[in-house]
């Protein structure tokens, strides 16, 4: 298998969670969502390189990443509830209060 | 053989984490990034990594996107506003997509990109001495990442304490009442007599 598979995949996944974040005017649980997909695409891309450069390393960084989006999700998560509980709305458009 | 299986399960992937972005019910939305890593962790058993595999499954499919179930249904969010902005922002995600896939592709295509030969921790010869996956990851991970280790179950640590504080509502107007302030009651304040 040559790295040219497993980065075309890894790419494409990413370029999906990119545009969803600039395509999605819903709601923030879909730009969430979005994030998981690019962090799993950074996984791939470490596993699939540990695996052609007969390497070790790039999956023991791939559980560090792991944490990570699992510590992301968890707090962005509590702000979206909290968030909805002020203002009964997660529509994007309506999320200006930081501007003053 | 292994290469059709590759192609696809990560045929699968990339299908998949589409319809996460542009279907319009935010319910099969989680579903399908479900879906999505299931099929990242069959990719990874197609590279031997078994124990992210697992653990992408555990970590994803049982608590990251549970978590996000839960979110989805308590909050009730209403489908009716879909697309309002679709035409405006996506030319310009469009514009930026396009500019970097092409410099990526324009790396993995040139042919001065050089792999080093050899890694630093070989998996054959690690194979080799009778180890699996999973004894071999927990090797290296509690001895030459022990820091990073700790320092990412500190990061863990953390995330649940910000979660509780954060979602956590009863710290206002909490319903019990504690010792210091009853003992500390005056009884001429309390008292009123109408």
């Amino acid at each position: 298998m040559q790295h040219i598979h497993f980065l075309t995949l890894s790419t494409s996944v990413f370029a999906i969670g990119f545009l969803g974040i600039f395509v999605n005017r819903k709601n923030i649980i879909t730009i969430l969502m979005s994030i998981e997909l690019m962090l799993l695409s950074a996984n791939i891309n470490f596993v699939g390189f540990s695996y052609l450069l007969d390497d070790l390393s790039g999956q023991i960084f791939s559980l560090f990443i792991l944490v990570v989006a699992a510590a992301e999700a968890a707090i962005g998560l509590a702000i979206l509830t909290i968030f909805f509980k002020k203002t009964s709305s997660i529509s994007i458009d309506t999320i200006s209060k930081l501007k003053g | 053989m292994i290469l059709y299986f590759f192609y696809f399960f990560s045929f699968i992937v990339i299908l998949s984490s589409f319809l996460v972005v542009f279907v319009s019910n935010p319910v099969h939305s989680v579903l399908f990034l479900i879906f999505t890593f299931f099929n990242a962790a069959i990719i990874f058993l197609i590279f031997k990594a078994e124990f992210l595999a697992m653990t992408l499954l555990i970590v994803y499919v049982g608590a990251v996107a549970v978590l996000f179930l839960f979110v989805v249904m308590m909050l009730n969010i209403s489908e009716s506003i879909v697309k309002e902005g679709f035409l405006k922002y996506f030319p310009f995600g469009l514009l930026l997509i396009t500019i970097f896939l092409i410099e990526l592709f324009m790396i993995f295509s040139s042919d001065k990109v050089i792999f080093p030969e050899n890694g630093l921790l070989k998996i054959n010869e690690i194979m080799n001495l009778g180890m699996d996956n999973t004894k071999s990851l927990g090797l290296f991970l509690y001895t030459d990442y022990f820091i990073i280790f700790q320092i990412s179950g500190f990061l863990l640590l953390l995330a649940m304490i910000g979660a509780i504080v954060l979602a956590h509502s009863d710290l206002k107007n909490p319903k019990s009442i504690s010792p210091i302030e009853q003992k500390n009651i005056d009884k001429k304040t309390i008292i009123k007599l109408n």
